[in-house]
C-alpha cells in the first residue's frame, strides 16, 4: 500500500454569502480573489490562523479501506499528516523546506527523506494552508481569470495560479459563494505531469474561518477519489516546531 | 443454483425534504449528468488519427498532439507512453489540423473538423488556440470553416498565422480559403479564396526560411448523399482545383500552371498536397490529382516541374491520402501517407511501402518524424485509420498505441450474459465483442474482433447463443460462430427474375439489420426492400416493394469521385436507412431511407405506406436516420432526420401517435431546444415513455418529458462527441452509448432518471429510486500493462445510493449513514455535493475488525466481511434535517451458494473477527500492565532491587506478547507468524469466499481460540502470581502497588469507524 499526501490538499476556505453573480458582472481576476478571500471570513480572520489541526478519516478503493488521520498545519509552511490503521501511523511531514515521511505498513518505522518531486504536494499543502489565492503575488505566483466553467452543474468561476516553478493550479469558485469548489493541481513529478483534483464542500467557520469539512481527492478524470471527512479543526493550538522536524534518531516505537 | 431466489426484487423507496415553495427547477446537463458513465474503450482498434504534431522538448523528450478525426486531441508528454485528452470541455471533437508555434511550444493551434472528407466525417466549429500547451483553449474564430486542414505558425513572429481552410464539405460557402491571422487570431484575413463557393484549401507549406513565401493547395469538392467529387463533376470537367504561390505573405498569389511552369501537369485537378523541403527552400513537392495523378518536384522553388513518381500509390484514394513530409535533414526522403505508409529516398522516384495492411493498420494520414539528430530517420509517428503506430527503425517495422480509445462506432448492442457483453462495429475497424465489466479492467484483450471489414451493425443471435449477426460496408451480413470465427456470407441476393428487373440490390454503406422484439429467430435487413428470415439467413423473404423513391440521378455511383473514381459502397444511395419492429405489434414495421421515404407497414409487409409528407414542415427528400417504434403503443414511433448531408447541421426528431398520420416536432430548426448536432439516433425508454434519449453529432441528449425539454448529458466527462447509437440493457438498465470517436460507454442503471419528474425536481433534497442491490461476487484480475495501454472502468464495487438535491451542497455536514434491520448503524459514508442527481457508493461493509498492533500491517484485517443481504434503511442529514430510505441488498445472481452458506459464511467470518477483538482486548491489558510497570520502574529507588523486579515481570509479559503479534521489525520479509497473522490469514481465506467456509477453516478458528486461551491463561498466570508478588514487595517497601490491568480497557475512540482508530490525540504536541 502507497499512500500520498499529495491528494490531501486542504484548502481552507471561508465565506461571507454574497448575492448571485449578476449576469451582465465581468469578474476581473482581483476581484474574485477578494470576493474569496471575504467568503473565508477576511484577511484579519485568516491571517489571525497560526496553525490549524484537523482530525477526521480518510476513506479509499471506494470506501473499502479506511483510515484515521490527523493533519496539522503550522505557519509559515509546516504541515505533517498521519493516517493510522490497526495501531500504524503512516507520517507525512513537510518541515518548510523538505519532506520526509514514516511509513510503517511493511514493519519499518524509521524516518525517510522524500525527494523534492515527491514532497511537492506536501509543500504545495504546507505553504498554501489557507488557499493558494491568499498572497499569491508574494508568493511569486501569477493568476488569471478564466472566465466559468461547469463543476459538475456549477458554473464556476475559474482561476488559474501560475507558480513560480511552472507549476498550475485551476481554482473553481462558487458563483454565488465565492469558496472554492474544485481546486486542480497539475505539476510536475518525475518528469510527468500529474493533475490531482480535489473537490471541496461542508464548509464550517472555525474562528472566524470557513474551512471544508469534506474533500475528495484524486486524479483528473478518476472515478474513485479519495475522500476526507473532517470532524474536528481546531485552530491555534500551541504546536512544537520539533513535531516537523527530521526525527534525530531512529523512533524505538 | 439458487440465484434467482436471492435477487432482490425491491427498488429503493424514495423519501424526500420538499423545499419551501413549489417553483419550477431547470432541467439541464447538471440534472443528470451526477449519474456518470464510464468509457470501456476500446483502444484494441482505436480509431482514425487526422493530424498530428510534435517536437522534442530541451528536456529532450518527445511532445505529441494527437488529433483524433472525431475523438478530440490527445497530448502526451512522453513520446506516446500516456496521452491525455486536451480539448474534451470544447463544443466539438472532430479535428483537421494540430500546430505547435515554433516560437513558443506552449502555443498550440486547433483546427477542428476533420478534412479527409469520407462519407462519415464529423464537423468542427472554428480554429483554436492554446497558450498553455492545451490546458485551456479559446476559440479563434472561422466560426462556419466546418473543416480546416492545415495550419502554419510564421516561425518568425507567432502572431502571424495561416489556416487553410477546406471548408463546408455538404454545401456551397464562401468561408473557405487560406486565412491569416497577424495579430494572433483575433482578426482573420481571407488571403486567397476558391474560384467558386465549393473550393477551399486543402494545403499550405511555407519556405522555412522565408515564411512570406507560400504555397497552397486549392481543392473543389463535394459529398452529397449519393455522390462524392475530388475535382469537377467528372475526370475532365472544369474544376477550382490549383496550386498557388505568394512570395509576399499571402498578399498577392501567382497559380502555378502547365502554361507557366515548365513541367507541370495539366488542369483539371482534384485535391492536392504541397510541402517545402524543411532542408531545401528550392525542394518543393506536389501532388497533384489529375487524369495522370502524380507526385511533382520542383527545385526551383516552385517555378519547373518534373514528374517523379505515378504508381497506383498516386491514385488510391486522394481525397484521404493527400499529405506529404519530408524529412527536416534529408531533402530526398519523403513520406506520402496513402493506404500504406510509402517512402521515398530518391526525391520522389519510386516509393516503397514502408507500413499499412500488415504491420500498420493503413490508411495513413499525418507522419511525424522526430527532428533530433540521433535518431534522424529512425524515429518516426503515423496516425492512421487505426490509431497511432510507433517506428523506431525508420518506417520499418511498428509498435502499436494501445492507449488512444478513439474508436468510431457505428453501432451497438447488448447479450443477456452476466456481465453482458457489448457488440458493435466501428468505422473501417472491424466487429468487435468487448465486456462491459471484467475484473481488473476492462483491458484491451477483453475486446475481441469477430468479422472483418468496416463494422456496422451487430448482435448476438437471440435464438443460439452460439453465433452472431455482424456485417461489413454494404450489407455484407455474416452470421458468424463465436467460437471458432467460422463466417457464413448470408447477405440477400437476387434471383433470375429479380435481377432482371432491379438489375441490383442497394445496400447502404451502413446497411441496417434489425431483429424483432417479438420473435428470436426473425431478423431484418434493408435494401432498397426490406428483407426478412426466420432461418438464420439461410432464406430471405422480400417483404416489400422498393421502398425508396428510386431516384436513377442518385444511382450513379459508378461516376462518383470526380478526377479520380471513389466508389467503395460509401456513396451507395436510394438505401432502407432504418428498420423498427414495433414490440407490441410484430405486424408494424417501420422503415427509413436515406432519400426521405418514412414507410410503414401494419400487416407485415404486404402493404406499405409512406408518411414522410405527413411530418409537417419537414423538407422533402430528408435523410430518415433513425426510426424507432415505441416499446408502449403500436401507433407511436419516433423519427429522427438528418440533413447534414445537404448542409443542415440542425435535428429534426418527430414522434407520432397514430401510426404517421401526423407528427409531433420534439426538435426542429425552429425550436431546437438548445440540443446541438444534427440527429443520429433517439430511443424511447424500455419503462418510462416519457424518457428519451437522443444521440446526435455532438453528443447525448435526454428528454424526462417526452421531448418537450431536453438536457445534455456529461456524466463521466462524456464529451461533445458524436452518440450514433444507444442500446439499453433490459436486465441491468445500463445506458450504452456507441460513440464515434471516443468508443462505448455506458451511464450504468438510469433507474434515477426514470424517477425524474418536474416535482421531484423541485425537492430540496430527495433519494432516488434505483435497480436492485447486488452483492456481486468478490473477483480479482488484471495485470500490469504498464502506463501504454487504455484501461477501461468498471462499474462500482458495492452499492449505490442515489439522491437528488436542488442546489450544490456547500455549508455544513452532508452524511449518509447505512442501518441494519436492528437499528446498528454499519456504514457512514461521505456525501457528494453536486446539484441534480448524486451517487454514492457504499461498500456494504461492516467495520474491520479491531487487530492488535504488530510490526506490519494485517492486510486482510483492513477490511470487514460484507453486510448479509436483507433490507437495511439508508439516512441522509443535511444540516440536521434527515430523510431515509430502504436498500434491499441482494446476493448476485449468479452466486452458486445459499443464503445458508451465507450465513455460516459470515458467521464465521464474525467469530474470526470476534477473535481479533480478543485478541485486541488482551493486548490492550498487556500495553495497559507494561505502562503501568515503566511509570513505576520511572519511580522506583535504584538500590532497592525493585527494579529489577519489575524489569523481570515486564519481560515475561512480553514474551506473552510476542505469542500474539509478530514483533520484528526492519522492513524485510519476516515471515514471522503469531496468533494475529494466523488470524489474518484465516480471516482473509474466509471473508474472500462468501459461500460456504470449509470444515477445516472453522477447525483453525477453534483451534486459533484454544491457543488466545492459553495465551490468555498464561498472562492470567503472570497477573495472579508475578504481579501479584512484586506488589507484596513493592507494598513491603512502602511502594504503592501495581494496578493490575481491567478485564476490559477503556478505549478513547473516536467516531472513526476503522479498526483500531485508536488516534493518539495528543500525539503531535508531545515533543
Amino acid at each position: 500500500m502507497r499512500l500520498s499526501l499529495l491528494t490531501i490538499i486542504c484548502c481552507c476556505a471561508m465565506m461571507a454569502v454574497s448575492g448571485s453573480i449578476h449576469a451582465a458582472k465581468i469578474w476581473t481576476v482581483d476581484e474574485l480573489v477578494d470576493k474569496n478571500i471575504e467568503a473565508r471570513g477576511g484577511m484579519t480572520a485568516i491571517r489571525a490562523m497560526k496553525s490549524l489541526k484537523l482530525t477526521g478519516k480518510l476513506l479509499l478503493n471506494q470506501g473499502q479501506f479506511e483510515m484515521a488521520i490527523v493533519q496539522v498545519f503550522k505557519r509559515p509552511a509546516q504541515v505533517r499528516f498521519e493516517a493510522t490503521v490497526q495501531g500504524l501511523t503512516q507520517t507525512q511531514v513537510y518541515d518548510g523546506k523538505s519532506g520526509w515521511q514514516i511509513n510503517p505498513f511493511n514493519g519499518r518505522k524509521d524516518p525517510e527523506r522524500l525527494s523534492g518531486d515527491d514532497s511537492k504536494g506536501l509543500a504545495e499543502a504546507a505553504s498554501e494552508f489557507d488557499g493558494s489565492l491568499i498572497d499569491w503575488k508574494a508568493k511569486g505566483a501569477t493568476v488569471s481569470y478564466l472566465g466559468t466553467e461547469d463543476v459538475d452543474g456549477t458554473l464556476a468561476h475559474k482561476i488559474k495560479l501560475l507558480r513560480p516553478n511552472g507549476d498550475v493550479e485551476y481554482i473553481f469558485l462558487d458563483p454565488d459563494h465565492f469558496l472554492e469548489i474544485r481546486t486542480l493541481s497539475q505539476r510536475i513529478e518525475h518528469g510527468v505531469q500529474l493533475a490531482i483534483e480535489t473537490d471541496l464542500g461542508d464548509y464550517e467557520k472555525v474562528n472566524g474561518v470557513y474551512i471544508p469539512f469534506a474533500m475528495e481527492t484524486g486524479k483528473q478524470g478518476s472515478t474513485d477519489k479519495q475522500k476526507t471527512v473532517i470532524n474536528k479543526a481546531e485552530v491555534n493550538l500551541a504546536v512544537d516546531d520539533a513535531v516537523f522536524a527530521f526525527p534525530a534518531a531512529k523512533s524505538k516505537k | 443454483m439458487y440465484s434467482n431466489k436471492f435477487f432482490i426484487s425491491f427498488l429503493l423507496f424514495v423519501a424526500s425534504i420538499s423545499c419551501a415553495a413549489a417553483e419550477l427547477v431547470a432541467f439541464d446537463s447538471g440534472t443528470i449528468s451526477g449519474l456518470g458513465a464510464r468509457n470501456i474503450g476500446s483502444a484494441a482498434m482505436s480509431g482514425r488519427i487526422s493530424a498530428l504534431a510534435g517536437t522534442r522538448t530541451a528536456t529532450g523528450k518527445i511532445t505529441l498532439y494527437v488529433g483524433a478525426a472525431s475523438g478530440g486531441i490527445w497530448k502526451s508528454e512522453d513520446s506516446g507512453t500516456l496521452y491525455r485528452p486536451i480539448f474534451d470541455k470544447q463544443s466539438v471533437q472532430s479535428i483537421g489540423a494540430v500546430a505547435i508555434d515554433p516560437s513558443n511550444t506552449n502555443n498550440i493551434w486547433v483546427g477542428t473538423g476533420e478534412a479527409w472528407t469520407r462519407n462519415s466525417v464529423s464537423i468542427g466549429d472554428g480554429i483554436y488556440k492554446s497558450a498553455d500547451g492545451g490546458d485551456t483553449w479559446v476559440n479563434m474564430g472561422l466560426p462556419n470553416s466546418e473543416r480546416i486542414a492545415k495550419i502554419l505558425v510564421s516561425p518568425k513572429d507567432s502572431n502571424t498565422v495561416y489556416a487553410c481552410v477546406a471548408g463546408k464539405l455538404w454545401s456551397d460557402s464562401a468561408d473557405r480559403g487560406l486565412y491569416k491571422t497577424n495579430d494572433g487570431g483575433k482578426s482573420w484575413n481571407l488571403m486567397l479564396k476558391g474560384s467558386n463557393l465549393s473550393t477551399g484549401c486543402s494545403m499550405i507549406s511555407f519556405d522555412p526560411t522565408n515564411p512570406n513565401i507560400i504555397f497552397a493547395g486549392m481543392w473543389d469538392f463535394r459529398r452529397q448523399g449519393w455522390t462524392f467529387r475530388s475535382g469537377g463533376e467528372s475526370p475532365t470537367a472544369p474544376s477550382g482545383s490549383g496550386l498557388y504561390r505568394s512570395a509576399d505573405g499571402g498578399l498577392t498569389w501567382s497559380e502555378i500552371t502547365e502554361n507557366t511552369n515548365k513541367g507541370f501537369p495539366k488542369k483539371p485537378f482534384g485535391r492536392i498536397a504541397v510541402t517545402v523541403a524543411p532542408s531545401d527552400a528550392k525542394r518543393v513537392y506536389a501532388f497533384i490529382e489529375s487524369t495522370d495523378s502524380a507526385l511533382y518536384v520542383s527545385d526551383d522553388a516552385g517555378q519547373t516541374w518534373q514528374v517523379r513518381d505515378k504508381s497506383q500509390w498516386m491514385v488510391w484514394r486522394p481525397f484521404y491520402f493527400a499529405n506529404l513530409i519530408v524529412d527536416s535533414l534529408n531533402a530526398d526522403r519523403v513520406y506520402k501517407t496513402d493506404g500504406a505508409l510509402i517512402i521515398s529516398t530518391d526525391a520522389g522516384r519510386s516509393f516503397s511501402a514502408v507500413g499499412g495492411f500488415t504491420g500498420m493498420h493503413g490508411d495513413v494520414h499525418d507522419v511525424w518524424i522526430d527532428p533530433a539528430p540521433s535518431t534522424h530517420g529512425q524515429t518516426i509517428f503515423a496516425g492512421d485509420d487505426g490509431g497511432m503506430w510507433y517506428s523506431y527503425n525508420g518506417g520499418s517495422k511498428w509498435w502499436k498505441g494501445g492507449n488512444l480509445p478513439v474508436s468510431q462506432f457505428y453501432h451497438v448492442s447488448v447479450d443477456n450474459k452476466d456481465p453482458y457483453q457489448v457488440y458493435g462495429g466501428l468505422q473501417d475497424n472491424s466487429s468487435w465483442i468487448g465486456q462491459s465489466q471484467y475484473p481488473g479492467g476492462i483491458t484491451n484483450s477483453q475486446w475481441e474482433n469477430m468479422f472483418g471489414g468496416d463494422g456496422f451493425w451487430m448482435f448476438a443471435d437471440p435464438s443460439d447463443p452460439n453465433y452472431l449477426y455482424a456485417e461489413a460496408q454494404g450489407g455484407a451480413i455474416g452470421r458468424v460462430n463465436r467460437h471458432t470465427h467460422e463466417s457464413r456470407d448470408i447477405q440477400p441476393r437476387l434471383n433470375a427474375v429479380d435481377l432482371k428487373a432491379f438489375k441490383k440490390l442497394r445496400f447502404n454503406w451502413n446497411t441496417p439489420i434489425a431483429l424483432s422484439p417479438s420473435d428470436k429467430k426473425t431478423v431484418y435487413i434493408g435494401s432498397q426492400f426490406l428483407y426478412r428470415t426466420r432461418d438464420h439467413g439461410q432464406s430471405w423473404t422480400r417483404i416489400s416493394p422498393d421502398l425508396t423513391t428510386n431516384n436513377p440521378d442518385k444511382q450513379q455511383q459508378e461516376k462518383s469521385g470526380g478526377v479520380t473514381v471513389d466508389n467503395s459502397a460509401a456513396e451507395m444511395h436510394e438505401t432502407i436507412y432504418s428498420i423498427s419492429e414495433s414490440p407490441k405489434n410484430a405486424n408494424v414495421i417501420w422503415v427509413g431511407t436515406d432519400d426521405g421515404n418514412l414507410q410503414i407497414t401494419r400487416d407485415a409487409g404486404k402493404s406499405w405506406r409512406n408518411v414522410a409528407p405527413n411530418v409537417t414542415g419537414l423538407p422533402a427528400g430528408s435523410w430518415v436516420s433513425w426510426v424507432q417504434a415505441s416499446n408502449f403503443d403500436a401507433a407511436t414511433a419516433y423519427a429522427a432526420f438528418d440533413r447534414h448531408t445537404v448542409g443542415d447541421m440542425a435535428a429534426h426528431v418527430y414522434q407520432t401517435r397514430d401510426f404517421g398520420k401526423t407528427w409531433k416536432p420534439l426538435l426542429s430548426p425552429a425550436n431546437l431546444k438548445r440540443v446541438q448536432g444534427y440527429a443520429h439516433v433517439i430511443k424511447e425508454d424500455l419503462v418510462n415513455h416519457n424518457l428519451l434519449f437522443l444521440g446526435t453529432e455532438l453528443g447525448l441528449y435526454i428528454s424526462i418529458d417526452s421531448g418537450e425539454n431536453w438536457a445534455h448529458f456529461k456524466g463521466g466527462n462524456l464529451p461533445a462527441v458524436a452518440v450514433r447509437d444507444i442500446a439499453i440493457h433490459p436486465r441491468d438498465n445500463d445506458l450504452i452509448l456507441a460513440t464515434h470517436g471516443r468508443g462505448i460507454w455506458i451511464v450504468d442503471d438510469i433507474t434515477p432518471l426514470r424517477a425524474l419528474s418536474a416535482k421531484l425536481l423541485g425537492e430540496e433534497i430527495s433519494f432516488v429510486a434505483t435497480r436492485p442491490t447486488q452483492q456481486r461476487v468478490q473477483a480479482n484480475g488484471g495485470w500490469p500493462n504498464g502506463d501504454a495501454v487504455f484501461t477501461g472502468e468498471n462499474p462500482p464495487d458495492g452499492a449505490v445510493i442515489t439522491y437528488y438535491q436542488r442546489t450544490r451542497h456547500l455549508f455544513g455536514k452532508l452524511k449518509l449513514e447505512v442501518i441494519d434491520a436492528n437499528g446498528r448503524v454499519v456504514g457512514q459514508l461521505p456525501a457528494s455535493k453536486r446539484p441534480g442527481l448524486n451517487r454514492v457508493t457504499w461498500s456494504m461493509r461492516e467495520k474491520p475488525p479491531r487487530v492488535p498492533p504488530a510490526a506490519q500491517l494485517a492486510q486482510s484485517g483492513t477490511q470487514g466481511p460484507r453486510v448479509l443481504p436483507g433490507n437495511y434503511r439508508i439516512r441522509m442529514t443535511k444540516n440536521g434535517q434527515t430523510i431515509e430510505t430502504k436498500m434491499v441488498v441482494g446476493l448476485d445472481r449468479r452466486a452458486t451458494f445459499t443464503p445458508a452458506d451465507r450465513k455460516a459464511q459470515f458467521g464465521a467470518a464474525l467469530r474470526v473477527k470476534a477473535l481479533f477483538d480478543a485478541e485486541s482486548t488482551l493486548m490492550d491489558r498487556i500495553t495497559f500492565l507494561r505502562s503501568e510497570l515503566a511509570q513505576h520502574l520511572d519511580t522506583l529507588p535504584e538500590s532497592s532491587g525493585l527494579k529489577k523486579q519489575v524489569a523481570t515481570l515486564d519481560a515475561k509479559i512480553d514474551i506473552v506478547r510476542k505469542l500474539i503479534v509478530a514483533t520484528t521489525e526492519g522492513g524485510a520479509i519476516t515471515g514471522e507468524e503469531r496468533l494475529r497473522e494466523h488470524t489474518d490469514q484465516l480471516y482473509g481465506a474466509i471473508i474472500g469466499y462468501e459461500g460456504k467456509p470449509a470444515d477445516y477453516q472453522i477447525a483453525n478458528i477453534v483451534a486459533l481460540e484454544s491457543e488466545l486461551k492459553e495465551v490468555s491463561d498464561q498472562f492470567s498466570l503472570l497477573i495472579s502470581d508475578d504481579l501479584k508478588a512484586l506488589n507484596k514487595s513493592l507494598m513491603a517497601l512502602g511502594q504503592k502497588a501495581v494496578a493490575a490491568p481491567p478485564p476490559i480497557i477503556a478505549l478513547n475512540d473516536n467516531d472513526v469507524t476503522s479498526a483500531n482508530a485508536k488516534m493518539p490525540t495528543n500525539l503531535l504536541f508531545l515533543r
